[in-house]
């Protein structure tokens, strides 16, 4: 990697007036930024650590019932965590099977959700890359490697978003909080991503001196059930090829008033199922209407040849997460 | 000089098989070397030799005490890399090094390699540099221009109308009718016209890499009085600096360089001789007058390291209706990169085949060359031999391993087609094509075979020094590249002398001991074990000469029983005796012996799979294998059972994961890591059964054979066989993703 200045701040404002001083990257697990760097992919003369900022691994309930996680937690801690496990169930079964126990134990919530896409024609200085530039996206293209790129959205770039928290957390309505030189903001995670464009390689609308502070999941106003589901082509230590969270919000007929489903590594950010969502709206939340709201799950894909198989992974994704979730319903939880 | 010896091979124990399968046994006389040990039978009272022993190196490995290449730092170490190509096919136009010299820290940055670039990963300019981060700098620094041209990346490709050639002295296919691209055996055409059950189809599998955890290679030190030292990550420590090119580069001829390989993290087969990035590292220590570590990046590692070809295999497979093979035809492609040979399948050895064409040919490609792979051609073959057979016995209505014993006459493998049928279950495990379920989950069971023929060869040496604490030194330049040959010489020679294994001490990987054979082909073991027996009873016999002077008896009256020296009356150990050699010790060498004529040069294997297929997903997970394998005589049965695991846990990511995936544009790798190139993990691995039977070869004085490759054989040909067993179609490409497992359910 190219040498870089390390520097340290200890509160999050002087983070900041750093990243804004120096151009640098944020700095906190630096499991994919020191990936991206040793393959030159990124190439930051700063590097700007948050690992001398106290307090940024907070879990905590809130007042309110809302859950707030520091965006230095690390995914271990959060597969682990009693608040996370009772009140997110669905967010550490998601942490838990991501990576490894050694990645787990050093990668953070707000590096995970920053991360960029694994697509080897991004990774790989190589190739051109939309993302890093180039005009078209050389995995769109007959001579492609296709098969974990993404099956929605994915013109100009076929590049797929790799978190599997993201879509979890998404689904759960989760508000980003960030902070900037001109203070804190807080933002909805669904409205945080931006598409791909020629040259912009985050996925998150982020600007250069703004970071990642805490992830808040709201309280919830009503009953709800939540779900996960990875499907995985190792069983551990490996990127997921469609990962999926689901909370469907009931009333008290037991009808579904609300629905989010979100998928994950399926489009080049996390991906909504609209249509499954309205399909499993106003329905008794039940085997038949999740099989709709799974098949519905697939509509507006655009696979490319060599990804097919995908959207199939879509269907049983949406279906086994939103069957987990009413299972879960059952059982009494959460 | 020789004395004639009978004695009993074959499988070793008391199984009652043996005596149902006579040829399990059998009597032989030899005339064995004055000087060699008599072969151990298969009654030999053994003490340590059979039994489960650590490795000798386990603890320094587990602590990081172990030295690897990379670990060797000497004082003003320089680091090296190398420029390579973006691009499969291109014409190097220009090479301008002027800013990477500019750099501080950087020594050296100039051209290497030719201006002909074929494969992604082509040599085109190498650094060097005071530290890694100016090498990094260097290397980014260093501006290329190149003429592009379009590449032929895949077999189809290469084989297109108006596919640009990769080697202009040849064509990418060799034509139909190239005799050399031919085998035949019998009347196939005829044989076919007449079989009762026909079967037929094609099986591909994918190019996998050798990803050995320690990168390819070396640290170069040219010593101020004109000696030189090369610590190299290699298979062979003998020649690997003995011809020209090392000599040249370094200035210093071959009987001044010495090569070191004490500890080694994987080789496969991809780490023989001195590569080309070996030989430049040696001319940067030269030009630098430092000492200079070349390791390949883990990139580099998959584009240029080595890899099996990939195959495209048509087959057909004809029998009669009670399950008898009568012919099988083939037509083999397979890439194995830039270069000629080395694709292809092995697999008409196995089973009965009295009526045999097969045609197979290699494809050159626009990508880097593919090297020796544990078992090279083997598990390819064994993927689509096997697949056939398992589609020939649902057309004959027959039990896969029943039609696998009908045509199966290896006396071992017979026994261990039972033993592996009963240790899983076999009738009970099968699915049948979709009976056995959970949910979305179907089980089933596979099965398939290996052989292999390593008796070992060369006429290697081993020295041995006897101390009088009762230790010995035990020195060959053989390397241990993980697979225990330190252990195995250490077994051996504690066995001799009646000691712990613990007062043996092996030192290997040194050129400035004895040769050793490389290792490759599996031979390793039968090649330096006997000679470490050998040398062993020469310490035995020289230490019996000095107790005969202390004991004032003939030396011939000075008896060997249970582990001690006996003559009237008198008993010593051999530490107790060791205490006469003084100190300065006594020194004695074994040499290995030509093989004798031993019955058992075949080894034999069984490898049985229950998966789990996951119908909606296409996710397969492997449950169990159960592995009997015949390794001749079984030196230290841990780790062979070690080698066993390694080879199912690796043939078992064949099946499953491994891919390389070349973008077909450009021809590069997209999938150069080990997040994005799958390997099997520990979340994967399966119970393995390993059941070893020990026979005794009879082709040396231990008896030994060897184990690493046809361990890797059978595994992915009994996976692929399970989840046809499992699902009822079955997957003919490997690695079975999710995405062909589903296009295999899609299309049945």
């Amino acid at each position: 990697m190219k040498a870089f200045t390390f520097v340290r701040p200890r509160t999050v404002d002087a983070a900041v007036a750093a990243l804004a001083e120096t151009g640098g990257a944020v700095h906190a697990g630096g499991v994919d930024l020191l990936d991206r760097m040793k393959e030159h992919v990124d190439e930051p003369s700063h590097l700007v650590t948050l690992l001398d900022v106290p307090g940024r691994d907070a879990i905590a309930l809130e007042d309110d019932g809302g859950v707030h996680l520091g965006a230095g937690v690390t995914l271990a801690a959060l597969a682990e965590n009693d608040v996370v496990r009772r009140f997110l169930p669905s967010l550490a079964e998601a942490a838990g099977q991501a990576a490894s126990p050694a990645i787990r134990h050093r990668a953070t919530l707000g590096g995970n959700l920053a991360q960029r896409t694994r697509c080897g024609y991004f990774r790989i200085a190589s190739f051109s890359c939309l993302k890093r530039g180039a005009d078209a996206c050389p995995v769109r293209a007959e001579t492609g490697v296709q098969e974990t790129a993404a099956v929605f959205a994915n013109e100009p770039c076929a590049s797929a978003h790799p978190s599997s928290l993201a879509p979890v957390l998404q689904s759960l309505g989760a508000q980003l909080g960030v902070q900037g030189p001109k203070g804190a903001r807080s933002v909805s995670l669904a409205e945080a991503w931006r598409a791909p464009e020629k040259g912009v390689a985050g996925d998150l609308a982020l600007a250069a001196d703004e970071l990642i502070t805490a992830i808040v999941v709201p309280p919830r106003t009503r009953p709800q059930r939540v779900g996960y589901e990875e499907v995985r082509q190792k069983a551990a230590f490996d990127w997921a090829l469609v990962s999926c969270g689901v909370r469907v919000e009931l009333d008290d007929d037991g009808r579904v008033s609300d629905a989010s489903i979100v998928l994950g590594s399926v489009a080049p950010t996390p991906w909504v199922a609209t249509a499954a969502e309205a399909a499993l709206r106003g329905k008794a939340f039940g085997a038949e209407p999740i099989a709709a709201a799974a098949k519905a799950a697939t509509q507006g894909a655009t696979p490319l040849s060599g990804n097919t198989y995908k959207v199939r992974l879509v269907e049983v994704a949406v279906r086994r997460a939103l069957t987990r979730a009413l299972e879960g319903a059952k059982g009494g939880a959460r | 000089m020789a004395r004639r010896v009978t004695y009993t091979t074959g499988l070793v124990g008391s199984d009652e098989r043996v005596a149902q399968h006579p040829q399990a046994r059998r009597e032989i006389t030899v005339d064995v070397h004055d000087d060699d040990a008599t072969p151990w039978g298969v009654d030999a009272k053994l003490r340590v030799v059979g039994t489960d022993v650590p490795r000798v190196d386990g603890p320094a490995k587990a602590t990081g005490a172990a030295k690897y290449t990379y670990d060797i730092q000497p004082q003003g170490l320089c680091f090296a890399g190398l420029v390579t190509s973006p691009h499969a096919h291109a014409e190097v136009q220009a090479v301008d090094v002027a800013a990477a010299l500019k750099i501080p820290g950087v020594l050296v940055a100039r051209a290497a390699g030719g201006r002909q670039v074929t494969f992604p990963g082509s040599i085109v300019a190498v650094v060097c540099a005071e530290s890694e981060e100016a090498l990094d700098d260097g290397l980014r620094a260093v501006v290329v221009t190149y003429d592009v041209k379009p590449p032929a990346v895949t077999v189809e490709d290469a084989m297109a109308d108006g596919a640009a050639q990769v080697d202009r002295r040849a064509p990418n296919v060799p034509p139909e009718d190239d005799p050399r691209a031919t085998m035949r055996r019998g009347d196939a055409q005829g044989a076919w016209d007449a079989a009762e059950v026909k079967v037929e189809g094609t099986w591909r599998t994918a190019i996998q890499t050798h990803s050995c955890l320690e990168p390819h290679g070396v640290v170069v030190q040219v010593m101020p009085d004109g000696h030189a030292t090369i610590w190299a990550s290699t298979q062979a420590t003998s020649g690997f600096a003995a011809g020209p090119a090392m000599s040249r580069a370094l200035g210093v001829p071959a009987a001044k360089i010495r090569v070191l390989t004490e500890h080694m993290g994987g080789g496969f087969g991809s780490k023989f001789g001195a590569l080309e990035w070996d030989v430049l590292a040696a001319e940067l220590a030269r030009e630098t007058r430092r000492p200079v570590r070349m390791l390949l990046s883990r990139r580099l590692e998959h584009l240029l390291g080595g890899n099996r070809p990939d195959s495209i295999q048509q087959m057909e497979l004809g029998g009669t209706k009670d399950g008898r093979f009568t012919v099988l035809r083939g037509d083999v492609l397979g890439t194995a990169g830039n270069a000629a040979g080395g694709a292809g399948s092995n697999n008409v050895m196995v089973y009965g085949l009295p009526n045999v064409a097969m045609r197979q040919r290699t494809v050159r490609t626009h990508t880097a060359r593919a090297a020796a792979f544990r078992a090279p051609r083997h598990p390819q073959g064994a993927f689509a031999l096997e697949g056939v057979i398992d589609r020939f016995a649902h057309a004959a209505g027959l039990d896969p391993l029943e039609v696998r014993k009908r045509n199966d006459d290896h006396p071992i493998r017979r026994i261990q087609w039972d033993l592996a049928a009963e240790r899983i279950g076999w009738a009970e495990a099968r699915g049948r094509g979709g009976q056995r379920k959970d949910g979305p989950w179907r089980f089933g069971v596979g099965c398939a075979a290996a052989r292999w023929s390593n008796a070992g060869r060369g006429a290697w040496r081993v020295d041995l020094k006897v101390h009088a604490d009762g230790h010995v030194a035990v020195m060959s330049g053989v390397q241990d590249i993980g697979t225990g040959t330190r252990t195995l010489m250490a077994v051996l020679v504690a066995e001799e002398l009646g000691i712990g294994v613990d007062r043996v001490d092996v030192r290997v990987g040194d050129t400035d001991y004895p040769p050793g054979p490389g290792s490759g082909g599996s031979t390793t073991s039968p090649s330096i074990g006997p000679a470490a027996r050998e040398a062993a009873l020469h310490a035995r016999e020289g230490v019996a000469a000095k107790l005969a002077e202390a004991w004032d008896v003939p030396v011939a009256d000075i008896g060997w029983k249970d582990g001690h020296y006996e003559a009237g009356g008198r008993t010593a150990s051999f530490e107790e005796a060791a205490r006469l050699v003084g100190t300065g010790g006594l020194a004695v060498s074994g040499t290995r012996r030509p093989n004798y004529e031993g019955p058992y040069g075949e080894t034999a294997g069984v490898q049985m799979a229950e998966v789990a297929v996951d119908v909606e997903t296409g996710v397969v997970r492997v449950k169990r294998v159960v592995a009997v394998h015949d390794a001749g005589r079984l030196v230290d049965t841990l780790t062979a059972r070690s080698q066993v695991n390694g080879g199912v846990l690796q043939g078992i990511s064949f099946a499953l994961h491994e891919e390389r995936r070349l973008d077909r544009a450009q021809g590069d790798m997209v999938n150069p890591t080990f997040d994005t190139y799958r390997i099997l993990g520990l979340a994967d691995t399966p119970q393995i059964d390993v059941l070893l039977t020990s026979v005794v070869s009879g082709f040396n004085n231990a008896g030994i054979m060897g184990l690493g490759e046809p361990a890797t054989v059978p595994t992915a040909a009994a996976v692929a066989g399970a989840v046809y067993d499992a699902i009822g179609v079955q997957v003919t490409e490997l690695p079975m993703t999710p995405a062909r497992v589903l296009a295999a359910l899609e299309g049945a």
